[in-house]
């Protein structure tokens, strides 16, 4: 027996009639922009497009505005507010750029619109632009200038290393202050270095160092990485983080070519995680060597203290010598004029007995008859006083 | 004493030893403390190790360190 025919399925709209097809049919504006909206936005995935920006503007909602243009044609763009924290600075007219996006229809314009959810420019221009725009703040901000870059301890005792507690950058930092027999308390200061909560973990570690307050030095950094994974270290908040850190910071990206963010503002810039672990910390031979030093200049200074004591006591010695010696002569000398006196004194008293002396106008003892001749003056010194006299002439005396 | 505190104290003492008008007796017994800090700097420095820690946060925001393993 044969099925009987499958119904007919109702008909919800005359396919022979669409709408638009007559005056009398005609569909609104907005049905034709919403349907073309629908038609576009169906008929493409998401895809990267070429192009130099010009217009660009930055409307006060919040949303960029720009055309994306090449020799021929131009297409309108947005990039709403929500969709820029994925591209790292607004691009400049001019700019050659590669957008991912999505086509869709602006109704309200009746045109159509590339909305952007990432954007990157030819030679990296973007990211050059980002760096510039913070590198101005932080300048405008005074955190570059390099007055206030601050020395490092000589001799940490506790050094804060905020890095991946997993990562290649802790690993090398331990093994370098092993290998050199460093004394110090390397206290790991976990936080992610790459992805989205990078910037974060990283802000927040560099804030517990500062609540803790214990360690003298702090290492901020990681190994090796792909450019784009150093975007952390180049962010703004991290940047003014490193400058808040209240103690000494190395900064230690290992990236040989880039110089981040933070290492403008960082106390120290090392190449790499291994470079500052090396700049942080003695060697067990150095502070060996410094030790030897330090002997060696107190052995020195004493010994010269000692010989310089010495020599003065000799100088001090030779100096009483040479007094005693002046003292002897002089005590000498007025003994002999005490002797000289008594003498003197000896003389007086033989006048006393009724002696007298007599002298020539010089003070010469006339003491033998040859020394006086005719008429000659003479003073007789008799016990109490002079008496002026004269040879009288002789005839027994020869003439 | 912290090796960091005696080797500080020995430059101070080799920096006064230095000085101009240092009295021998002071000089003597300077020395001799830089004698005692130097053997205990370097007793202390043969048998130093690093020491690896982490940081640790507490719920009332105190903070702790305990010993890594690495």
């Amino acid at each position: 027996m044969p099925e009987p025919p499958p119904a007919p399925e109702p008909a919800f709209f005359d396919a022979s009639i669409y709408p638009g097809e007559t005056a009398q049919t005609a569909v609104t504006v907005s049905i034709l922009t919403q349907t073309a909206r629908d038609v576009i936005e169906g008929a493409f995935i998401p895809l990267w497009v070429r192009g130099e920006v010009s217009d660009f503007k930055s409307h006060r909602n919040g949303h960029w505005y720009f055309c994306l243009r090449d020799r021929t044609s131009q297409i309108r763009c947005v990039v709403w507010n929500r969709d820029q924290r994925g591209i790292a600075a607004p691009p400049d007219d001019g700019m050659q750029i590669a957008a991912l996006g999505r086509l869709t229809v602006y109704p309200t314009r009746g045109e159509m619109q590339f909305a952007i959810t990432r954007m990157e420019a030819e030679g990296d221009g973007l990211r050059r632009k980002a760096l510039e725009i913070t590198r101005a703040r932080l300048e405008a901000d005074g955190l570059l200038d390099p007055r206030r870059k601050r020395a490092l301890p000589r001799h940490p005792r506790v050094i804060a290393v905020v890095t991946s507690p997993d990562g290649a950058a802790l690993h090398d930092i331990i093994a370098v202050v092993r290998r050199r027999g460093a004394t110090v308390r390397l206290v790991s200061v976990p936080a992610a270095v790459q992805g989205d909560t990078a910037r974060m973990e990283l802000c927040n570690a560099l804030d517990r160092v500062n609540r803790w307050g214990r360690a003298d030095l702090v290492i901020i950094g990681r190994g090796g990485g792909a450019r784009e994974d150093l975007s952390a270290f180049n962010d703004e908040r991290v940047a003014r983080a490193v400058a808040a850190c209240r103690v000494p910071i190395i900064s230690a990206v290992g990236h040989e070519i880039d110089i981040t963010i933070c290492d403008l503002v960082a106390d120290h810039r090392a190449p790499t995680p291994s470079a500052a672990a090396e700049i942080a910390t003695r060697s067990r031979d150095e502070l060996r060597g410094e030790l030897k030093e330090l002997a060696m200049r107190m052995g020195g200074a004493t010994r010269a203290a000692v010989r310089a004591r010495v020599s003065a006591l000799r100088h001090v010695n030779r100096d009483l010598a040479a007094a005693s010696e002046a003292q002897l002569t002089r005590r000498q000398s007025a003994l002999q004029r005490v002797a000289g006196r008594l003498h003197a004194l000896s003389a007086l008293a033989t006048l006393a007995r009724g002696y007298s002396i007599a002298r020539d106008a010089d003070g010469a003892t006339l003491s033998a008859l040859s020394a006086f001749s005719d008429g000659m003056p003479f003073d007789l010194i008799v016990r109490d006083g002079v008496v002026p006299a004269q040879v009288r002439p002789s005839p027994e005396r020869p003439a | 004493m912290t090796f960091e505190k005696r080797l500080a104290r020995l430059e101070a003492i080799a920096a006064e030893l230095e000085g101009d008008d240092v009295e021998l007796a002071r000089a003597l017994a300077l020395f001799e403390e830089g004698i005692e800090n130097l053997r205990a700097a370097s007793e202390e420095l043969s048998k130093a190790e690093a020491r690896v820690q982490r940081l640790v946060e507490r719920a009332d925001g105190t903070f702790d360190t305990v010993d890594a393993r690495e």
